[in-house]
């Protein structure tokens, strides 16, 4: 080794690069986790009620995503469309190849949360006068939304930590910019003792939150 | 078929597959075997061994994989000189860390699902704690974890791409530096982009390993379960 370890020094002497880059990391996160979601949410409900090609098609999006690697997926859009000429920046390319990603796993959550949901509550519902949508908006969704919550949580983390594969694309994300820091100085050990800190903190405080949700938004049946 | 594409799946399929099928075949070897030991010792009721058993499960369940990847291949080495490895290795060891943390957890699960008559007749019979788990309790929960073992088996098969990060030789770095090379211009390359068509091959190669076994998994879990 050529430098004592010191990571208060290689924090406190890069500190706003890491911040920054740490907030990107959130940035690109939060964008991705609210594109899932709607997209779980949208083709889970197509998925669990049987629309016609709606339905097909996101079981081939499903299949196609679950069945190649995610950086595979992050090169096809990162140098495979320009050929097509289809170029998007390093950021659009890191939020929307992990939404992309946990949208087809977070379908499958909501698929399987809504056909949890027993079909007497539907008819209630039919029975009350609603349509068959405002039956889903009213009744489908907010239990089956529960039902769904932890495992879909489960993929955000993913989400989460597959930011870290922006590396490759060189978006100035924790990862790229922690090893980045290290290539300079030296500081190896340090850059990856922040990245295992931070990453670790982020996937624990999400996971926690899976079993504070859990008992808070039970099914009051389920209790 | 244009000239450029039979040597360019030549390269892929016979320097690329090799290293992702090696990657592949450490790793879930690994992290079986690791896995089945920790996940066994985990149903002890020994408080710090449990803990510590816990303890490496929740980091490495939680590290992203490619830091783990950075950590075996840019962080061992600086600890000793002795922990200096190739790419393939690195991404090997990496794999063993996450899948064993997988195998664990869910092998805990599957040992306490064992009725407890089980455990009871096996001591009943003069087996020892080793004896008791080997032959009558492991052979038992190792049906129940078959279906998230070949799961494993696909998530295994797919981050070992991660290999490609640090420049290990697997399906897509091949896939990547012929995409480089018929880039460049010529003599060397053609001066053509093909990057398109190149991933899409190797995602296509993916596929064809990953379906059949993702399809064999939820398979298995209708019948075993």
């Amino acid at each position: 080794m050529l430098l004592a370890y010191d990571l208060g020094a290689f924090v406190s002497d890069n500190r706003a690069e890491l911040l920054d880059a740490f907030l990107n990391t959130l940035k690109v996160s939060g964008f991705a986790i609210a594109g899932a979601l709607v997209i779980g949410a949208v083709l889970g409900a197509a998925r669990a009620h049987r629309i016609p090609v709606v339905s097909q098609l996101t079981a081939v999006y499903v299949e196609v995503i679950r069945n190649t690697p995610i950086l595979v997926q992050i090169f096809m859009i990162f140098y495979g469309l320009p050929q097509l000429g289809i170029v998007f920046d390093q950021f659009t390319v890191a939020w929307l190849s992990v939404m992309v990603w946990g949208g087809a796993f977070n379908s499958e959550n909501f698929r399987a949360g809504f056909q949890a949901v027993s079909y007497r509550y539907r008819e209630a519902g039919y029975a009350l006068g609603f349509s068959s949508f405002s039956t889903f908006l009213n009744v489908t969704l907010p239990i089956g939304g529960r039902i769904a919550l932890p495992s879909s949580i489960n993929t955000y983390i993913s989400v989460v930590k597959n930011t870290s594969l922006m590396y490759v694309i060189g978006y100035a994300e924790l990862t790229t910019t922690s090893l980045n820091i290290s290539n300079l100085t030296l500081q190896t050990t340090e850059a990856l003792t922040v990245l295992a800190i931070v990453y670790l903190v982020l996937v624990w405080t999400l996971s926690a939150s899976i079993r504070l949700l859990e008992s808070r938004l039970a099914l009051p049946e389920s209790q | 078929m244009p000239d450029w594409v039979e040597p360019v799946a030549r390269y892929v399929i016979q320097e690329g597959l090799p290293g992702t099928l090696r990657v592949s075949a450490i790793a879930v070897v690994g992290s079986g075997l690791l896995g089945l030991v920790l996940g066994t010792l985990l149903t002890i009721k020994f408080l710090p061994l449990q803990g510590l058993i816990r303890f490496y499960i929740e980091i490495f369940r939680g590290l992203p994989i490619l830091v783990t990847v950075f950590i075996v291949f840019f962080g061992l080495p600086s600890v000793s000189r002795s922990l200096e490895f190739d790419a393939l290795t690195a991404a090997s060891i990496a794999l063993v860390l996450w899948g064993s943390a997988q195998v664990a957890e869910a092998t805990r699960g599957a040992v306490q699902s064992i009725p407890r008559e089980q455990h009871e007749a096996a001591s009943a019979l003069g087996f020892g704690w080793v004896g008791r788990h080997g032959f009558v309790i492991l052979p038992q929960a190792l049906r129940r974890l078959l279906p998230p073992f070949v799961s494993l088996l696909v998530n295994i098969i797919q981050n070992s791409t991660l290999a490609q990060v640090i420049g290990g030789l697997e399906l897509l770095e091949a896939g990547k530096r012929q995409n480089e090379r018929l880039a460049a211009f010529p003599p060397i390359g053609l001066g053509e982009i093909h990057a398109f068509e190149i991933f899409a091959g190797v995602a296509v190669l993916f596929f064809l390993i990953s379906f059949p076994l993702t399809r064999l998994a939820v398979y298995l879990e209708r019948r075993l379960v």
